[in-house]
């Protein structure tokens, strides 16, 4: 984000340490993560330490602190999607990309994550990337579409 | 409210108790001495109710509630010590321990290898299992032992954290922490300082500086002030571990600056293995910096103390008696004109050992060639620095001003004891104004920083000085801020009553010092505020009064002073007309050549050897390649009875905590045998209660040696100091061939002409001297790495410097600090720098 950026969604606020959180929920909003800059400009707003706003972030788990992949990829590890699978599909994109749940490929195209219900069980396993959501999710099929979208 | 309304009627464990109303069950407890387990809870932090040891039986309440959290009330019937209390407890205890590594706490043969290390077979001898430095004065295994714990029921989860090593002072070994939070909360509550916070959630709480960020680039002070209230070996200071339990405490004063705080020495077997805060409301209310936490011990055991006299002798050091050693000096003194002598001696000194120092030189040797350095670390600025002396005012106006104006000022790591009653300041709603050119750690958290260019401070202290004597029109320099800014911080500071202005060593060295003060004096004026010029030295204002300078007398009175001078007469029973020729320690060589140099606490001058004969009087060898003729071994702080004064003039005793190594004896002692054996009369102390009682006949204020009233008072000082012309280069470079402005200091971290960097590994990390510090991008941009040697050039003078990346200096500026208080000719000075090839 660049420097007036900032200064747009701090002009919203009036530098009290309530705003925290919805500052940060607004910064992650527009950046996809804090980042390292953000919380030295949210310190010096609201002149308190970065060490406390990190310390206050990362109670919850919704914020990020990496730049997120190009690409999000969420199996869902929800009850449903479970029994059905979806551990398999998680333990693929796994392999294939050589990273775990939580992480992102080295070239930050892919980000892989984990939904827990993605609200439609019945077709599950479910797997979203992007926005859009892919029904009854077989490993070989996932296989498929990723290396179509490398 | 009435008598009655004040305390409540509790019954703890079926006996009834009158407690003040408001206290928590723990602290109604603990007045009866009735023990509950606790581990989160401490005295000086806010209750917290996290780890739940506490719990006790209160009827008519569910569930067991916290007693460190819960306050009494009328008619509450409290049990301590259930079956079912207890066994909650113990399950608590075990959780707590099954994530926490317990060789210490659970061994079968944990009683009999306490006893005789039955045990150890394949473990050193000196840890054994028992490794932990905090075994045998951890809470937890205190806790454990009452508790009466044999055996952990649950899964052990070892988290396997890295220790972490990395920062100086102490080390961290999250693997034993149980998230009591006092950590936390020290940083955060008392000290301000915000650095330590729980991050993550869950199984991955842990404590910490943002990311996986060291301490050390978290903003820490290093007060130790976490370290000292952690109930596990968490937190350890690195040079104490293993030193286990202190045997005796003794209470005394720092000796690194002249804020003198009250610190409790530990001490074990005649050493002096820490420093802690003491309880003391009056200056440093419980809090210390880096330098009195951590510093004294390394600083005082050094292996290198001097133990012995001795004497250069053809071209070797030999060890010679005191007896030897005092005839030495006596006759090679006895030889000396009164302006064939000169006597350096440190303001880290005790005032008794200053007073006997200029007697010395006065009566002994009939001479007013006595200095201290100190006068360099002011330089041209030093009358300045006086007037501002003169008008000072307690520490503790800062705890009830409307607004703070803090000029070149940086409390991170020296004096941050006046950083936490500046946090608490703004806390309670005061206006703090900052003056500084480079981001410090009131820059945050401060209600403006207004940053000039070095040595720009004067022109917005002008502006200020104007706006508040009523010229509203005058415009405001060039900053950061924008002139409305600055106007509006102006009309602040005018309509506030009870300004105080707070001067810190970062404004002291530039070559419009003497202006600058001057200005600031006249803001004070319009304002009616009080200064606190924060003195480097910790006896600077002792040395002031006792009057160790050519130009002073005793009592802070000018040496051309005929009355005083006949008053000193009577008193000292002695004909004395000491001559005043301009010789101080900036210039040795004025005058006739010396024939003595005497130094107490004091560097050697670099260069050629100032005098044919030098005596060197410290308590390690000197750092500079020139042997001395005659070494002589004095005993530290820790080690001699005494006062210091401080800035606020507080007369403050310092006692003697442990005995000096080997044969070292005080300063005031070395000089008295000297006197005596000199055949002069005046010197026969026999100890420092006879000297101070002296000194009171002379100077007010020193009236009672073993209760010092510690009052805080401004000074009198008739006494002007001879100040050679400053700015000797007075040509303007010009900008565009000298891009850089480079802006020189002298360090203040010295210990008897030691910097603590050089002798306190820690020390070493925190203050980079001798270096040069420059803006990352601009180091860039010349091609530069951390660490390489950089050539920097002026008009007058060329140095090589290694660089560091300093973030907080802006462009164009690269600041570095000297251990030589060598002239740079004018600063800050414009230079060019350059990556040295040699
Ligand atoms: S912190 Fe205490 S209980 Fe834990 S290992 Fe160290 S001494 Fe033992
Ligand atoms: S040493 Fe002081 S500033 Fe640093 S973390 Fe501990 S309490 Fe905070
Ligand atoms: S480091 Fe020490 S004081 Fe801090 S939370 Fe852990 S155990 Fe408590
Ligand atoms: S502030 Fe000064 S007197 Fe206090 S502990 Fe630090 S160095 Fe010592
Ligand atoms: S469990 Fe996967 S969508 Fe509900
Ligand atoms: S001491 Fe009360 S909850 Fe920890």
């Amino acid at each position: 984000m660049k420097s007036h950026e900032y200064d747009k969604i701090f002009s919203k606020f009036t530098g009290v340490e309530g705003d925290l959180i919805p500052l940060l929920i607004q910064i992650q909003e527009r950046d996809g993560y804090i980042s390292p800059e953000a919380i030295r400009r949210v310190a010096r707003f609201l002149k308190i330490s970065e060490n406390q706003i990190y310390g206050v972030a990362t109670f919850y788990p919704k914020f990020r602190f990496e730049e997120p992949g190009k690409k999000t990829i969420k199996v869902c590890m929800g009850t449903a999607c479970h029994v059905r699978g979806g551990k398999f599909l998680a333990e693929a994109v796994g392999w294939h990309f050589g990273i775990s749940i939580g992480q992102k490929t080295p070239d930050n195209r892919l980000d892989f994550q984990r939904a827990t219900c993605l609200g439609c069980c019945t077709l599950g396993p479910v797997v979203q990337i992007d926005e859009k959501i892919h029904p009854r999710m077989m490993v070989t099929q996932l296989m498929q579409m990723l290396r179509e979208h490398e | 409210m009435r008598e009655k309304d004040a305390t409540v009627t509790v019954i703890i464990d079926n006996q009834s108790y009158r407690v003040p109303r408001g206290y928590t069950i723990l602290q109604a407890a603990e007045r009866f001495d009735i023990y509950i387990p606790t581990l989160c809870s401490h005295k000086d932090l806010s209750p917290f109710g996290g780890c739940r040891l506490c719990i006790v039986e209160v009827e008519g309440m569910r569930n067991f509630p916290t007693a460190c959290t819960t306050p009494v009330e009328e008619g509450m019937i409290i049990r301590t010590h259930t079956a079912q209390v207890q066994s909650v407890r113990k399950e608590i205890l075990q959780l707590f321990l099954s994530e926490h590594t317990s060789s210490c706490l659970i061994c079968d043969e944990r009683e009999e290898c306490k006893r005789y290390l039955g045990t150890i077979r394949k473990a050193g001898v000196t840890t054994g299992c028992r490794y932990c430095p905090k075994d045998g004065q951890c809470e937890l295994q205190e806790v454990v032992e009452k508790l009466g714990i044999q055996e952990i029921e649950y899964p052990i989860y070892y988290r396997n954290l890295r220790v972490e090593k990395e920062d100086p002072f102490y080390d961290r070994d999250y693997n034993l922490c149980i998230l009591c939070g006092r950590c936390v909360r020290m940083c955060q509550e008392v000290r301000l300082a915000n650095v330590l916070a729980f991050k993550q959630r869950g199984r991955n709480t842990i404590v910490g500086p943002a990311y996986a960020r060291t301490h050390l680039e978290s903003g820490c002070e290093f007060c130790g002030a976490c370290v000292s209230v952690c109930p596990t070996g968490t937190l350890y200071e690195k040079a104490r571990k293993w030193e286990g339990v202190a045997q005796l405490e003794q209470v005394t004063t720092c000796s690194f600056c002249g804020v003198g705080c009250q610190i409790s020495l530990q001490i074990k077997a005649d050493r002096v293995i820490g420093g802690l805060p003491a309880e003391d409301p009056l200056v440093n209310n419980g809090q210390l910096c880096v330098k009195g936490r951590f510093c004294i011990p390394e600083l005082v055991n050094g292996p290198w103390r001097l133990r012995h006299p001795f004497k250069k002798f053809n071209g070797l050091e030999v060890d010679i008696s005191w007896e030897d050693a005092i005839t030495l000096a006596a006759e090679q003194l006895s030889r000396c004109a009164p302006d064939e002598f000169g006597l350096l001696i440190s303001s880290n000194c005790t005032t008794e050992d200053l007073y006997i120092a200029q007697k010395f030189a006065r009566v002994a040797m009939g001479s007013n060639q006595v200095d201290s350095p100190a006068r360099l670390f002011y330089g041209p600025a030093l009358n300045a620095y006086l007037a501002l002396l003169e008008k000072s005012v307690p520490l503790a106006e800062v705890r009830e001003a409307p607004a703070i104006l803090c000029v070149g000022l940086d409390t991170r790591y020296g004096r941050s004891v006046v950083g936490v009653e500046l946090r608490r300041a703004m806390h309670r709603g005061a206006r703090v104004i900052t003056i500084h050119p480079r981001e410090h750690n009131l820059a945050l958290t401060a209600h403006a920083w207004i940053q000039p260019p070095p040595g720009g401070e004067g022109e917005i202290l002008q502006f200020f000085a104007r706006f508040t004597a009523g010229e509203e029109s005058a415009s405001p320099p060039e900053t950061n801020l924008s002139s409305e800014t600055l106007r509006q911080l102006a009309r602040e500071l005018k309509q506030a009553s009870g300004v105080v202005i707070l001067v810190g060593s970062e404004v002291l060295h530039y070559s419009a010092s003497p202006q600058i003060l001057a200005v600031l004096h006249r803001l004070a004026e319009n304002l009616g505020a009080g200064v606190l010029p924060l003195p480097a030295q910790n006896n600077f204002v002792g040395s002031l009064l006792m009057g160790t300078y050519p130009e002073l007398l005793p009592g802070g009175f000018s040496s051309a002073n005929e009355k005083r001078l006949k008053e000193l007469e009577k008193v000292w029973q002695t004909e004395f007309r000491p001559l005043t020729n301009g010789w101080n320690s900036g210039n040795l060589s004025a005058g006739k050549p010396l024939k003595v140099l005497y130094l107490i606490g004091e560097a050697l001058p670099s260069g050629e050897p100032p005098a044919e004969f030098l005596i060197f009087q410290n308590i390690y060898p000197p750092d500079s390649p020139i042997r001395p003729d005659l070494t002589l071994p004095a005993a530290a702080f820790t080690e001699a009875d005494g006062t210091f004064v401080n800035g606020e003039g507080r007369v403050q005793r310092v006692h003697r905590a442990v005995n000096p190594p080997g044969e070292a004896l005080p300063d005031w002692e070395i000089l008295c045998r000297i006197a005596r054996k000199m055949g002069v009369r005046g010197f026969d102390f026999s100890d420092v209660r006879e000297i101070h009682r002296e000194i009171a006949a002379l100077v007010d204020g020193f009236q009672d040696f073993d209760q010092p009233p510690r009052q805080a008072r401004s000074l009198t000082i008739e006494g002007k100091f001879q100040i050679a012309a400053s700015g000797s280069f007075e040509a303007k470079p010009d900008g565009k061939k000298y891009p850089y402005l480079l802006n020189a200091a002298p360090l203040e971290h010295v210990y008897r002409g030691f910097p603590l960097s050089s002798r306190v590994e820690g020390a070493r990390v925190i203050f980079a001297d001798e270096v040069l510090h420059m803006n990352p991008r601009d180091a860039r941009r010349a091609r530069l790495q951390e660490g390489d040697p950089v050539e920097v050039t002026s008009q007058y003078f060329r140095k090589v410097w290694p660089v560091k990346f300093s973030p907080e200096l802006n462009r164009g500026i690269v600041q570095v600090t000297v251990l030589q208080n060598e002239l740079i000719g004018l600063n800050p000075i414009p230079v060019i720098i350059r990556k040295s090839h040699v």
